[in-house]
C-alpha cells in the first residue's frame, strides 16, 4: 500500500513524500519524548495554597506535619483535607469536587514535587528546625499559588545546596550529603 | 580529631558469617547470577575469609572478616582520575557513586581486594525490591562500591546529636556488622577517643592490622593471640 503511493504513475520513487513520510515517523517519536521530559507533576485536585495558608490561616505543619522533627515533610491525604471538606466550602466547582471526591471515598494521593536523587541525604530537621531557615528559601513562593505548581518553583541541585552551606559556614563534605 | 576505626577480635570470632549477612542487607547489596560469581565478581563488603592453619591431619581454621580497611593513607584515593574516592575529615575513605566514572584504577591499586566493580546493574526480584534500605543509594551499572562504615548511619547520627547539642557517642553510631557480631567480636569507634573501647583495644599487645608495611596504615585492626 505504502510502498505503492511512494511511486509515482511510472514507476519511480517521489522523494518529497518519502521526505515527508520519513518527517512525520520522526515526530511521531520524538515529540512525545519532548513532552515527557518537562515532566508535570500531576495531582488530584487543583489544590490553592494561597487560600489555605493566606485566607484560612492554617500553617504549614497543619499539612505537612514533620517538617520539623523528620527528614521527610510529608504531604496531607484525605484524613487532613476532610476535617473540613466533608461538607461543602467555598462556592468554586474545584471545592464542590473535593467534597465528591472524599465522599466517593478518594484517598487524594498527591505526587511529589521536590525530589531528591537516592544518593543524596537530606533531612528537614536539620533545615527547619536547627538552622531555621523558612521554607521559602527553597521552595519559592509556594504559599501563594492559587493552583499545583507543574513544576519545583526553585531549582534544588548541588549548586544550590553548596552556595548556601559556603555562605552559611555548613559542611561541603561529599559524605555529608552523598549516600 | 575523630578517627573513625573497628577493631576484630580473632580469638572471639567463630566465623558465623553474621556480618557479612547484616552488610548485604544493610547496604542493599546486589546479588550476582552464578555464572558472574564464577567470574570472582561476587560483591560482598564485608567477607569472611578461612584459612588453613597447620599440616594435616593437625588443622584448624583461622578467620578474617575483612572490611574496608579506610586506610589513614589509602592507595585507591591517589590514583582516582575525578576524586570520586577520597578520605574525609574522619577518616572514612568515601565513594561517591554519581561520580565515579568506572575506570577501576582504585579496585586494583587496593592491596586488601576491598572495592567490587558493578559489571551489571542490580536486579531485584520483587521481593528484594521491598525491602532495600532507602538511607543507602542501590549503585548503577560501571560504578565502583565498597564498605562505608555504614555512614548512612553517621549521617542521622550526627543529626541526632546535634538536635540534642552534643557529640556524636560510641553507640549512636556502630556499623551493621558490629551491631550484629553475636561474639562481640567486631568493636567500632572512634580510634583518637580514649573514652571509646577502640582506642583502648588497639593498644592490646595482641593488636596487629594486616600487611601493615605496606604503609597504608589501616584503621581496621585485628587482635589475634601469637600462636
Ligand atoms: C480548615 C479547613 C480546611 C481544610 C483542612 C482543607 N480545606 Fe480546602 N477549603 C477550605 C475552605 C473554607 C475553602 C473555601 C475557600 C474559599 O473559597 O474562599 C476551601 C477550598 C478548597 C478548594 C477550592 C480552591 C479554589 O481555588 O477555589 C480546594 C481545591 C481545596 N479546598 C482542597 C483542599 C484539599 C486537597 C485539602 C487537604 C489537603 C483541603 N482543602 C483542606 C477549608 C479547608
Ligand atoms: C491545607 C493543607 C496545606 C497547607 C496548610 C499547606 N500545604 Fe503545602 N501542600 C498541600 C498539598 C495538598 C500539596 C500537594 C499539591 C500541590 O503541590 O499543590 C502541597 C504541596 C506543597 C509543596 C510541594 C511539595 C512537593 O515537593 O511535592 C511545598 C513545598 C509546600 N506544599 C509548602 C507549603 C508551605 C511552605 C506551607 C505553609 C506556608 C504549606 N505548604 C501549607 C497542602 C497544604
Ligand atoms: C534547605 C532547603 C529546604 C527548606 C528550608 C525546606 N525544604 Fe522542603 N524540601 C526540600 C528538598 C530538597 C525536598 C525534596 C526532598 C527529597 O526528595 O528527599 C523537599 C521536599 C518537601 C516536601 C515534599 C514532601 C516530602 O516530604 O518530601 C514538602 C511538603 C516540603 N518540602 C515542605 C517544606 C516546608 C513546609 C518547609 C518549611 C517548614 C520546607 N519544606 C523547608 C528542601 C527544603
Ligand atoms: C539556605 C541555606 C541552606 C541550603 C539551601 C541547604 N542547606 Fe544544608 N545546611 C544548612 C545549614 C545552616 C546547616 C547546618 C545546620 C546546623 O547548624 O547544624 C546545614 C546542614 C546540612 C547537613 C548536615 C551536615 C553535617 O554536618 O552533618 C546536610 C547533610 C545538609 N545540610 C544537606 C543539604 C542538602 C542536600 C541541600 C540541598 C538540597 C542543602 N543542605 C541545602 C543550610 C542550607
Ligand atoms: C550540601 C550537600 C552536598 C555536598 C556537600 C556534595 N553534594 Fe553532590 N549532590 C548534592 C545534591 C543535592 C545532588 C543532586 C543534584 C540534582 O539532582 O540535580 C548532588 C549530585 C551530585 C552528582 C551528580 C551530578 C549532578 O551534578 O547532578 C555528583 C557527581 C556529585 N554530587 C558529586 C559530589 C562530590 C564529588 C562532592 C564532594 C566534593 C559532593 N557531591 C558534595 C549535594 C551535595
Amino acid at each position: 500500500m505504502i510502498a505503492q503511493r511512494l511511486r509515482d504513475t511510472r514507476g519511480r520513487v517521489r522523494p518529497y513524500l518519502v521526505l515527508a513520510l520519513g518527517i512525520a515517523l520522526i515526530a511521531a517519536v520524538v515529540l512525545p519524548v519532548i513532552a515527557l521530559g518537562s515532566s508535570r507533576v500531576p495531582q488530584p485536585v487543583a489544590f490553592n495554597h494561597l487560600k489555605h495558608t493566606q485566607d484560612l490561616g492554617l500553617g504549614c505543619e497543619f499539612c505537612h506535619p514533620y517538617a520539623r522533627t523528620r527528614a521527610h515533610s510529608g504531604l496531607p491525604d484525605v484524613t487532613t483535607c476532610s476535617m473540613c471538606h466533608t461538607s461543602p466550602q467555598g462556592t468554586s466547582a474545584e471545592a464542590a469536587r473535593v467534597t465528591e471526591l472524599i465522599t466517593a471515598g478518594d484517598l487524594l494521593r498527591f505526587n511529589k514535587l521536590f525530589r531528591m536523587p537516592d544518593h543524596v541525604f537530606y533531612t528537614h530537621r536539620r533545615h527547619v528546625a536547627i538552622a531555621e531557615l523558612s521554607c521559602e528559601t527553597c521552595h519559592g513562593d509556594i504559599a501563594h499559588t492559587e493552583r499545583p505548581p507543574v513544576r519545583a518553583l526553585v531549582k534544588v541541585d548541588m549548586d544550590f545546596c553548596l552556595d548556601c552551606h559556603r555562605k552559611q559556614g555548613a559542611t561541603l563534605d561529599c559524605n555529608a550529603c552523598h549516600r | 580529631m575523630t578517627r573513625w576505626g573497628m577493631v576484630i577480635d580473632l580469638d572471639r570470632c567463630t566465623g558465623c558469617a553474621a556480618c557479612e549477612v547484616a552488610c548485604k542487607s544493610e547496604n542493599n547489596i546486589a546479588t550476582v547470577p552464578p555464572h558472574q560469581a564464577e567470574m570472582g565478581r561476587v560483591m560482598s563488603w564485608m567477607r569472611v575469609l578461612a584459612h588453613t592453619v597447620g599440616d594435616f591431619p593437625d588443622t584448624h581454621l583461622e578467620f578474617y572478616p575483612r572490611p574496608c580497611m579506610h586506610c589513614d593513607n589509602p592507595p585507591c584515593i591517589k590514583v582516582c582520575p575525578v576524586r570520586a574516592t577520597y578520605i574525609d575529615p574522619e577518616g572514612i575513605v568515601g565513594q561517591i557513586y554519581p561520580r565515579c566514572i568506572g575506570c577501576r584504577y582504585c579496585a586494583n591499586a587496593c592491596p586488601f581486594t576491598v572495592k567490587y566493580f558493578n559489571w551489571y546493574g542490580p536486579e531485584w526480584s520483587d521481593s528484594e525490591r521491598q525491602h532495600l534500605n532507602p538511607d543507602v543509594s542501590p549503585r548503577t551499572k560501571g560504578v565502583i562500591e565498597k564498605c562505608s562504615f555504614c555512614h548512612h548511619r553517621l549521617q542521622r547520627a550526627r543529626e541526632q546529636a546535634r538536635a540534642e547539642n552534643r557529640d556524636v557517642r560510641e553507640e549512636d553510631y556502630q556499623p551493621a556488622c558490629a551491631e550484629i557480631c553475636p561474639t562481640r567480636a567486631i568493636v567500632f569507634g572512634d580510634l583518637d577517643n580514649p573514652t571509646h573501647h577502640v582506642a583502648e583495644l588497639k593498644e592490646d599487645p595482641r593488636a596487629m592490622r594486616i600487611m601493615e608495611d605496606l604503609g597504608t596504615q589501616p584503621k581496621v585492626y585485628y587482635l589475634r593471640a601469637r600462636r
